[in-house]
């Protein structure tokens, strides 16, 4: 594979440089650390922060239709407004922003491929000026579960073996660790992966400056080695489905995968759920590791088909 | 000199009033003025495991005490300004005070600064645990160890 399947879903710096003043362009920008876009962001470019923004403060869950469309119009944005997310820590959280403006319906959304490591390495100017943005209309869609799967939907997409990708450290995976080298346990009871899931750590996608690695180097990582399958239905998972939007963005974009869905529950659901299987080691089935297959796992479903 | 409670009382009353971007400008002043390790100090962190594993970003920090007046030694990634800022506090509510008084460092500092409603649910608890951590480095210098 020569060039990425949508490559009109990455923009460069230079061309977000240049769109700066584009009434129908807004430039998003969301990190891993809120105070670095209040130190200095691209100018014009609004905060839309993936905790405290995007997400339900009670429930968790995403802010429903309603508040969507509220966040929108206070930032600016119509349903025909071209969105560039960026940001810290090779777009992770930009990835996870697009990925909840896809969910209700927006249509132009692309990554400014490389975030702010690469418009600093180019050494592009930051701004700390205050952005006003124009109240706008905005009507979303309802949500869209052609990409995003629910606990059930991930359990019966597992026991009929279909694929999945973890992409976790692989002391996640194994077990070994319940959360990143690093980061915080954010509170699940059990390590290990769901059974048959491939590891594939999110940050192989991409380059020491941020920015995504080639259409061949990602179809290697991913379709050579890893084995996955443009047209088989993929579901990708993380800790908290952040890291996995990268991914998500990743197969769905620039390899092309037709059917790949984004399990935001994750392993804070799946290591904290009764009765659901487990696979504890390196290797994505069996082996010798622990496998916990309850006969009262098919409670939790409705009846299959 | 003020105890830790009056100084961290005076900056969460400062921090309760501001809206939510002046509150993390606020964060910013603190994280400029984190002092650099010192040539010293760059060795201990080099030598001794001093990172905070339950942070999200590289953090390293310990605390010394010397005739009973304690002093957080810190140093955090750029790239993490909003912990740089909330170790910065920490630093200056903590410089000279007695262990026992950095012991009654309250958990919910955030919270009354206003500043879990601008962060989130996980960022908070992240930075909360630095609170632990900073107690338990104190807890340890107070028997006798490193």
């Amino acid at each position: 594979m020569a060039a990425y399947e949508n490559p009109e879903m990455l923009v460069s710096c230079e061309w977000v440089a240049a769109h700066l003043a584009d009434p129908a362009v807004r430039i998003v920008e969301s990190n891993e650390d809120r105070a670095l876009y209040t130190q200095g962001h691209i100018r014009g470019a609004v905060e839309i922060d993936w905790q405290v923004d995007l997400q339900n403060q009670v429930c968790r869950d995403y802010i429903d239709r309603a508040g969507f469309e509220k966040l929108c119009q206070a930032n600016g944005i119509s349903p025909d407004t071209t969105l560039v997310f960026y940001g810290d820590k090779n777009n992770w959280w930009a990835c996870y922003a697009l990925w909840v403006f896809k969910l209700y319906g927006h249509k132009d959304c692309r990554i400014m491929n490389g975030g702010r490591k690469r418009w600093q390495l180019d050494g592009r100017e930051w701004t700390a000026d205050r952005v006003n943005s124009p109240h706008a209309q905005y009507t979303a869609t309802e949500q869209d579960g052609s990409i995003r799967a629910m606990r059930d939907e991930v359990l019966r997409h597992q026991r009929t073996s279909k694929r999945l990708v973890d992409v976790r450290s692989p002391e996640e995976y194994s077990g070994a660790r319940l959360h990143m080298p690093d980061y915080p346990n954010e509170g699940a009871l059990r390590g290990g992966h769901i059974p048959g899931a491939v590891n594939v750590p999110w940050a192989l996608s991409c380059n020491e400056d941020g920015t995504f690695k080639s259409a061949q180097e990602l179809s290697k990582l991913y379709l050579k080695d890893a084995k996955l399958k443009r047209r088989s239905p993929t579901i990708a998972y993380c800790r908290i489905g952040e890291r996995s939007s990268l991914t998500w963005f990743v197969l769905k974009y620039l390899l092309g995968f037709s059917n790949v869905k984004n399990y935001d529950g994750s392993w804070m659901e799946w290591g904290n759920c009764v009765g659901v299987p487990i696979v504890q080691g390196s290797a994505p089935i069996g082996g010798t590791a622990a496998s916990h297959t309850p006969a009262a796992s098919a409670d939790l479903l409705t009846p299959l088909p | 000199m003020n105890s830790v409670q009056s100084r961290l009382d005076a900056i969460i009353g400062e921090c309760a009033e501001l809206d939510g971007r002046e509150k993390l400008e606020l964060l910013l002043d603190f994280a400029s003025r984190l002092p650099p390790l010192s040539t010293e100090q760059q060795a201990r962190k080099a030598s001794e495991d001093r990172r905070v594993h339950e942070c999200q970003t590289p953090v390293f920090l310990w605390t010394e005490t010397q005739n009973d007046a304690s002093r957080l030694i810190a140093e955090v990634a750029p790239e993490a300004p909003t912990v740089m800022g909330f170790v910065a506090i920490l630093t200056e509510a903590i410089e000279g005070r007695p262990p026992e008084e950095v012991l009654s460092l309250p958990d919910d500092i955030l919270e009354r600064m206003g500043l879990a409603e601008v962060l989130g649910i996980l960022r908070t608890r992240g930075l909360r645990a630095i609170v632990g951590h900073v107690k338990r480095s104190i807890v340890r210098g107070m028997a006798g160890e490193s």
